[in-house]
């Protein structure tokens, strides 16, 4: 089922401003276990999901235009349809929510990939969500709908809006129509494996950064590097030449990308209730967890650049995270906000939404 | 602070600032003179002048803390300036603001080789960031025509593009960090050698504002590793609508080139007079190719590129391996500006971008138009990214020329937008593209774009009344895009 909702989410929100009442955006709710608990009272849900369908699609053009209640999997089927794909390769999580499981389609919506902002193993090389986006068109805590960019990849007219709402968890306003960036599909994906240390894996990694690899995706776990190679064919062929290493087998190949990228490998899988999975965003040459962490707990992707820890010490996980330069963040908790940076993120949110109509989950304040 | 067009700051407070400033600054650091005011008064939009009040070219950024502070308790507006290149007006002096030109903090702080990034003032110079790093092997990737002399900061203002954008992205997808003073006089460290970043995408915000809600004072940039081979293509067509289908070939098949640059009959003339680069005389357009990568694949693209021009019709197709003769056929399509320099006494380039199946549409619309006003029009494309580069021929010393064909300009644009496209691709609003601005906007999206200058500049101070046009200068034009036959803001005065 899909249609145009538009004008019923500008009514919605309307009423909302008029009444003061907030409104809580839901997609899919895939995402849902990566937010904090959020205060319903006095709130509204505001179901974006039947606001769905493509709007426009011409591959040559390297860009799709969709309501945001699409279905992320309708997306990538259409794309696949034509050799196409999201460079930005946006996880595809399980709802947990019962009651927002839409039929098979429930592995998040376009609106959920771009109001989340979160991408997939390849973003060091093929680019972040918000890299991604050329245009979105929302109706903001006024119950405006307004539009911003639109479907060409170069666009300075205005303040790039569009591109703010990739990551601002629906604190904006309520995204109706995406337009974003597609990527031709790789015409061939090797996997190579290599048994070395987190130490070594990270060396390999920083030195393969600097050549013209096609690369597009590193993760280390368990004493294992794979490195991802796609693209074009003879790239890829030549660059399996020239790394050596062991290749992994074609028929898991693929599913061992999206597992990754979907958290359905065993290290995301929950352990107990004392370690909370962190999420470590460094620079890729930051040293490395001293002997406080186990190997075991530790996954390390786009070259170095993202680390996953499993820890009970969020006080040591955040001061080392704190003391590589980087930031860390766990499923379900509020992302560390700066103090001054906060309070202009406050007065952004407030031009958009001047009665904080909007309740998203994940607040803008101030938090270490 | 809502809607106010410009800081009428007013003139009593000039001499308390003047005052402030000399105390801070070295005397080289500060020009009021009128001859050395004289290069400010315009970026590289030529067609518009105004002296500045006073210039200041601080070379520390607390001397860009303190700056702000006078001009922020003055009620002083502050224009930033990075190398004077821009070319759409936004560095345009006001007579009673400050020009805070940053081509002094120019130095190249930190080449950090395995993070892949660079640390840098704002004034340093585009192209001086890929020398400092060529010798590690890697570059900076976007690379606007002024490379040469725009500064990064400039970059980051524009959200500047250039040739190879569809491949690498424009300077908001190679800027990692940035540190930026706020009018309130906040420094924030946004971003940095980091692939993401937790709240608000700030910096994606302030890539493209136009020095209008802060000042950068340090940008961290992504280096990228050299590719190790290029080739370069020439096509000559007879039509352009072959052209521009082998645009769409080639991307459709799942090529994504470095660059694609396309030609009209006009500008392939003045380029070829100018630099003898070896392009088709007879040709109704060209289009030069770059591809790069490893040289495992390069041949096999090559190969298929190649394929697809002489499917759609290409009469000519030179290809380059070596550096010497792709320089020679990059030569001509580098100097395209000044060569159609030669053929008249002025022009102006306009940025539109469409969808690129509506070129052929949008040339048709340009060659009527350019009848209808009885002015010349070279066309310069970057086929790739659909970024339109139509430049209007004319002759200033004629009374209404420069009018004639600025309003011209305006209409090239409204057919941009009407084909789904945009204003302007990458060379920023400033003052030229105001009006324009009214026929791709509604009253209320402009009205969110002062909530969020408001946001971020609540004392208005920075470099007021660009980018962004009032609801009463579009009312004036006529141009309102009214939306759903309702007029918004219908209690507000339009005179």
């Amino acid at each position: 089922m899909s249609g145009d909702l538009s004008s019923q989410f500008t009514e919605v929100v309307k009423n909302a401003y008029a009444a003061e009442q907030g409104l809580v955006i839901c997609g899919h709710g895939s995402k849902g276990a990566w937010l904090p608990e959020i205060d319903l009272n006095n709130t509204q849900r505001l179901d974006v999901t039947r606001h769905s369908g493509i709007q426009a699609y011409q591959p040559e053009e390297l860009v799709i235009t969709a309501r945001a209640g699409t279905a992320l999997d309708e997306i990538n089927r259409v794309l696949a349809a034509e050799d196409q794909m999201l460079a930005c390769d946006p996880p595809r999580f399980q709802s947990v929510k019962a009651d927002v499981m839409v039929g098979d389609n429930a592995g998040g919506t376009l609106g959920g990939v771009v109001a989340t902002g979160l991408s997939g193993p390849g973003r060091p090389w093929s680019g972040a969500v918000r890299d991604a986006i050329l245009g979105v068109e929302l109706v903001n805590g006024k119950g405006e709908y307004l539009k911003f960019g639109g479907q060409v990849m170069k666009n300075v007219a205005g303040y790039d809006v569009s591109r703010l709402q990739a990551g601002a968890w629906g604190n904006l306003g309520v995204l109706a129509s995406i337009s974003i960036r597609v990527h031709p599909r790789w015409q061939e994906q090797v996997t190579l494996v290599f048994q070395m240390s987190a130490e070594q894996a990270q060396k390999k990694c920083l030195r393969l950064a600097q050549q013209n690899l096609p690369l597009q995706g590193t993760c280390w776990q368990g004493g294992v590097l794979y490195l991802r190679l796609a693209g074009h064919a003879s790239g890829v062929a030549g660059a399996k030449l020239a790394l050596g290493g062991e290749t992994m087998q074609q028929t898991v190949d693929g599913s061992f990308w999206s597992d990754l990228r979907d958290h359905r490998v065993d290290f995301f899988q929950p352990k107990d209730d004392v370690q909370k999975i962190w999420r470590l965003v460094v620079p890729s040459a930051a040293p490395l967890p001293g002997a406080w962490l186990s190997s075991e707990d530790l996954l390390i992707e786009w070259g170095g650049g993202l680390r996953w820890l499993r820890h009970a010490d969020e006080a040591a996980v955040k001061a080392h995270a704190k003391s590589v330069g980087g930031w860390c963040w766990a499923k379900g908790e509020q992302m560390p906000i700066d103090a001054v940076q906060g309070r202009y993120m406050n007065e952004l949110k407030r031009a958009f939404d001047p009665k904080n109509i909007f309740r998203s989950a994940m607040s803008l304040q101030h938090a270490d | 602070m809502l809607h106010n067009p410009s800081m009428n700051s007013n003139t009593k407070n000039h001499a308390m600032v003047l005052q402030q400033l000399q105390s801070l600054l070295p005397s080289e650091c500060l020009i009021t003179d009128g001859p050395g005011l004289r290069p400010y008064e315009t970026d590289g939009l030529t067609v518009i002048r105004e002296m500045p009040w006073v210039v200041v070219l601080p070379e520390t950024e607390s001397q860009v803390v303190a700056i702000m502070r006078i001009c922020r308790e003055q009620g002083v507006s502050v224009i930033a300036r990075g190398a004077g290149t821009g070319l759409s007006g936004g560095a345009r002096p006001h007579n009673d603001g400050v020009v805070l030109g940053l081509s002094k903090m120019n130095k190249i702080l930190h080449i950090d080789v395995d993070n892949r990034v660079a640390r840098v003032q704002p004034g340093v110079r585009n192209l001086a960031i890929s020398q400092a790093a060529q010798p590690h092997g890697m570059y900076y990737a976007p690379d606007p025509s002024s490379q040469i002399a725009c500064s990064i900061g400039g970059n980051v203002a524009e959200n500047a593009g250039g040739v190879h954008c569809l491949k690498y992205g424009l300077t908001v997808h190679n800027v990692l960090g940035v540190r930026v003073l706020t009018s309130d006089g906040d420094v924030m460290e946004i971003g940095g050698a980091l692939y993401d970043n937790p709240g608000l995408d700030m910096l994606a915000l302030l890539c493209g504002s136009e020095g209008m809600l802060g000042i950068v004072t340090e940008v961290t940039v992504a280096l990228l590793p050299e590719p190790e081979k290029k080739s370069v293509i020439l096509a000559g067509f007879r039509q352009v609508t072959d052209a521009g289908n082998a645009v769409a070939s080639i991307i459709g098949a799942g090529i994504i080139p470095a660059g694609m640059e396309m030609m009209d009959k006009l500008a392939v003339e003045a380029a070829e007079q100018f630099a003898h680069a070896g392009y088709p005389l007879d040709a109704a357009a060209i289009l030069i190719i770059e591809l790069d990568g490893a040289a495992a694949e390069l041949d096999a693209v090559t190969h298929q590129v190649i394929g697809h021009l002489q499917a759609c019709g290409a009469y000519q197709i030179d290809q380059a391996d070596d550096a010497q003769t792709q320089a020679r056929l990059w030569k001509g399509r580098k100097s395209a500006f000044p060569a159609v320099g030669r053929l008249s006494p002025d022009y102006i380039c306009m940025d539109g971008t469409i969808p690129r199946h509506k070129l052929a549409q949008v040339l048709t619309q340009i060659d009527t138009l350019s009848k209808a006003y009885d002015l010349a029009v070279a066309n310069v494309f970057h086929a790739a990214d659909g970024n339109l580069h139509p430049l209007i021929l004319f002759d200033a010393n004629v009374p209404g020329q420069t009018d004639h064909a600025m309003a011209m300009g305006s209409e090239i644009l409204r057919c941009c937008v009407a084909a789904g496209g945009t204003v302007t691709g990458e060379h920023g609003v400033g003052v030229e593209k105001l009006d324009t601005m009214c026929v791709q906007f509604t009253a209320e999206e402009l009205d969110q774009f002062f909530r969020i200058k408001d946001a971020m500049d609540p004392s208005g101070i920075l470099n007021p009344g660009k980018g962004i046009p009032t609801l009463t200068r579009c009312g004036e034009l006529g141009g309102m895009h009214v939306h759903k036959g309702r007029l918004p803001f219908p209690e507000l005065e339009r005179f």
